[in-house]
């Protein structure tokens, strides 16, 4: 019995020694947080990180389409140093940037405030304001590309039969217009990211902290300085540092409404890039305009960081 | 020869073998297994005949007498050039493709040279123009068949120029500047594209650079002579003729605009392929009984226009170049080629003389001066050969930016300074 007992416990006996299981070593926290992690980063690594790393390694090259590079260290960075176009894309970059990010954030501030209210219809309304946002951007550029025609323009059909203007300006032709139309269509575009944004910070402000302002004898305007904007604050940071970086790198728009023209006078850091890259076969100098973008970018965003961080403070 | 061809019969094997002698060119199979399928990346034509004809004539046929199916695969437009790239860089992808402008010469290391087989078929052919030498041949090697040039030339309105007296286009410079001058008052403009598309902006103002003696590099390819009394001439010319005659939107156009511009009635005048009169003919028949076509004007030092070249390349890491190399053969082979370029009316005007009186100019007679543009066209940077360099300078607009700044009004010393600047800095390790 006893010896039958012995030769029928083998099993547990084993067992009770720290033998290995891979379910209780995959539920043992320090290893499942790692299993949970590797993926996503493993996949960050080959989309983003290894692209990136691909292309500060062709910008340090002198590599042509199709062909073997040479490496030629920060020679193609010397060549766009020296290149007045890539100065005046620069430029076109930063006030295109600037100004469509600005009349976002008042614009969807504003639209915000106003889909706070109560009113008929507001889910509907809600879901319409959303509309620039998912319709494919090649899309609703051709309509602008329409609006913005000289011939068939509305908005200069508009202005026209009003006796505002005759003719109506040269939305795309003239330099200064077609950097205007870029702006106000971007503007359009990314309006109800900010506003639907924005929208959902606003809700997580207590009304009872609007009443005890009311109470205080807060004006409306005082309600919005004093109680809105320092709650919103963290809220408009993210979306503005999302919204810069996206208007900075900016592409389609300006590919489909002017390729860049008149005379570069919209060309941007990521279509400028694509001409010199593709058009031109030189991929070393276009990553190298590419990569351009990442010290104004980061200098940009570890600027708001910083501010945010001391109004915190 | 039977391992690499399939045929249906003895006989269909000869007839492909018999195609330019390409059998003795190419030697015998290589001993692997025969090839069923060729892939031929295509863009997808304005002319949708021309793709028609091919995937439903052309293919079945040379599936007949090889047993060898060509998988046709259309690529969207303006999209060509970045899957090139792609099945470049990655050593994957179609076996032959198409490819436009001087892109031979970009990709030459990854293309087959098939300078065998273009003996053959220009021998077979009546020769071919030398303008499609100018677009294949990289360092003495052709690098593509060339297939068909898809010229621009001037296309305007005969009732406006009537109405303003004009019963011919103006053969000159000066002549056109007149016209349009009388035109623009009349309230018809010209529309000639002046903003960064790939095609129609390139279609006059390298010819007009070149027709007043002005060149971006001397044939060295490394002199840069922008900055000359000639180039300024063509510069003042382009400023008077912008403010004159052209509809100030033609600075933002891209390649749509002038046809949405002419199908709608807005301008007297442009410079198109000839895709602007075919769609007239099928959707505004009205707009095409008075379009007409007429080469470029010349300038003080002649007549010019651009190439556009659309030629057919074998890439070299394609495991079946042989096999392809007989496929353009056959293609090439009157008997077929012919029918193909007709499926297009005259869009891509052939580079083989023998086509100089073939039907295909007969069936619409406006088109003959594409024929005839051959002869005085060029690829952008001529008279230098293509570069790396001359390719640069287009992508960046270098030469259509200069003239496109002088109509802003910037003063013609400034544009080209700036020009001869960027080119400085393009040609510098040329």
């Amino acid at each position: 019995m006893a010896s039958a007992h012995t030769q029928a416990l083998p099993g547990p006996t084993l067992r009770r020694r720290p033998t290995f299981s891979l379910r209780r070593w995959t539920e043992r926290e320090g290893v499942f947080s790692w299993l949970m992690v590797i993926p996503p980063a493993l996949f960050l690594v080959a989309l983003v990180g290894y692209p990136f790393v691909y292309g500060i390694w062709l910008s340090l090259q002198d590599r042509p389409v199709a062909k073997a590079g040479v490496f030629i260290g920060l020679d193609n960075f010397i060549t766009d140093f020296h290149d007045p176009v890539f100065w005046r894309v620069a430029q076109n970059t930063f006030v295109y940037t600037f100004a469509a990010t600005a009349l976002k954030m008042v614009g969807g501030l504003a639209l915000a405030l106003v889909m706070n209210q109560e009113f008929k219809f507001k889910n509907l309304i809600r879901a319409v304001m959303l509309l620039p946002f998912i319709v494919p951007t090649v899309l609703s550029t051709i309509a602008w590309m329409w609006i913005l025609d000289p011939s068939f323009s509305v908005v200069n059909w508009f202005l026209v039969h009003s006796g505002l203007a005759k003719p109506g300006p040269s939305w795309l032709g003239n330099p200064e217009w077609a950097m205007f139309s870029l702006i106000m269509v971007n503007t359009w575009r990314g309006l109800p990211f900010y506003a639907i944004t924005l929208l959902a910070g606003l809700q997580t402000i207590s009304p009872e902290l609007y009443e005890a302002a009311t109470i205080d004898g807060a004006s409306t305007f005082a309600r919005f300085r004093y109680v809105t904007v320092p709650l919103l604050k963290p809220v408009i940071f993210i979306v503005t540092m999302f919204s810069v970086i996206f208007t900075f790198s900016d592409f389609q728009l300006v590919y489909v409404l002017t390729r860049g023209g008149p005379a570069n006078a919209t060309h941007l850091f990521a279509t400028y890039a694509f001409d010199v890259a593709m058009s031109g076969g030189q991929f070393g100098l276009g990553a190298s305009i590419a990569l351009s973008m990442l010290p104004p970018l980061a200098l940009l965003i570890a600027g708001m960081a910083w501010y945010m961080r001391s109004e915190k403070t | 020869m039977a391992s690499i061809i399939r045929a249906a019969s003895r006989r269909d094997v000869l007839k492909i073998a018999g195609v330019g002698g390409a059998g003795a060119l190419l030697g015998v199979g290589t001993g692997r297994a025969a090839t069923k399928n060729l892939s031929f990346m295509h863009e997808s034509s304005f002319i949708q005949t021309y793709d028609d004809f091919f995937k439903k004539t052309l293919v079945p046929e040379y599936a007949k007498a090889s047993g060898i199916t060509v998988d046709y695969q259309l690529i969207s437009v303006g999209s060509l050039q970045t899957r090139m790239a792609t099945a470049a860089e990655t050593g994957n992808g179609p076996d032959m493709t198409l490819t436009f402008f001087n892109w031979p010469f970009l990709f030459d290391e990854k293309l087959a040279d098939v300078s065998d087989i273009a003996d053959e078929i220009g021998k077979k052919n009546g020769g071919w123009y030398d303008a499609a030498k100018e677009a294949v041949i990289v360092n003495g090697k052709w690098k593509a068949i060339p297939f068909g040039n898809v010229g621009q030339i001037m296309n305007w309105r005969s009732d406006w120029f009537a109405e303003v007296g004009i019963k011919e286009f103006p053969d000159t410079w000066d002549a056109f500047l007149e016209a349009g001058t009388k035109l623009k008052k009349a309230g018809h403009p010209f529309g000639l594209e002046l903003g960064h598309g790939f095609g129609d902006n390139h279609g006059w103002l390298y010819p007009l650079l070149w027709s007043y003696g002005g060149r971006e590099v001397e044939p060295d390819g490394k002199t840069i002579v922008i900055d000359s009394d000639e180039t300024a001439r063509a510069v003042d010319y382009c400023r008077k003729l912008f403010h004159d005659a052209i509809l100030e939107d033609c600075l933002g156009w891209t390649d749509v605009n002038n046809n949405k511009a002419w199908m709608s009635e807005q301008i007297s005048c442009t410079n198109n392929a000839e895709s602007i009169l075919w769609f007239a003919k099928k959707q505004f028949p009205d707009i095409a009984e008075v379009t007409q076509q007429s080469l470029n004007p010349q300038g003080p030092k002649g007549r010019f226009h651009i190439l556009a070249p659309w030629s057919h390349a074998i890439y070299n890491f394609s495991p079946n170049q042989k096999e392809a190399k007989y496929f353009l053969v056959w293609l090439m082979d009157p008997k077929q080629v012919e029918r193909w370029y007709a499926a297009a009316d005259s869009y891509y005007a052939p580079y083989l003389q023998a086509y100089d009186d073939a039907p295909l100019w007969h069936v619409e007679k406006r088109n003959l001066p594409y024929r005839d543009s051959l002869k005085t066209s060029h690829l952008p940077g001529w008279p230098a050969p293509v570069s790396r360099q001359s390719s640069e300078s287009v992508a960046k607009y270098v030469v259509v930016d200069m003239f496109a700044k002088a109509c802003t009004g910037r003063p013609t010393k400034e544009v080209i300074a700036e020009a001869k600047a960027q080119l400085q800095q393009i040609y510098k390790q040329a």
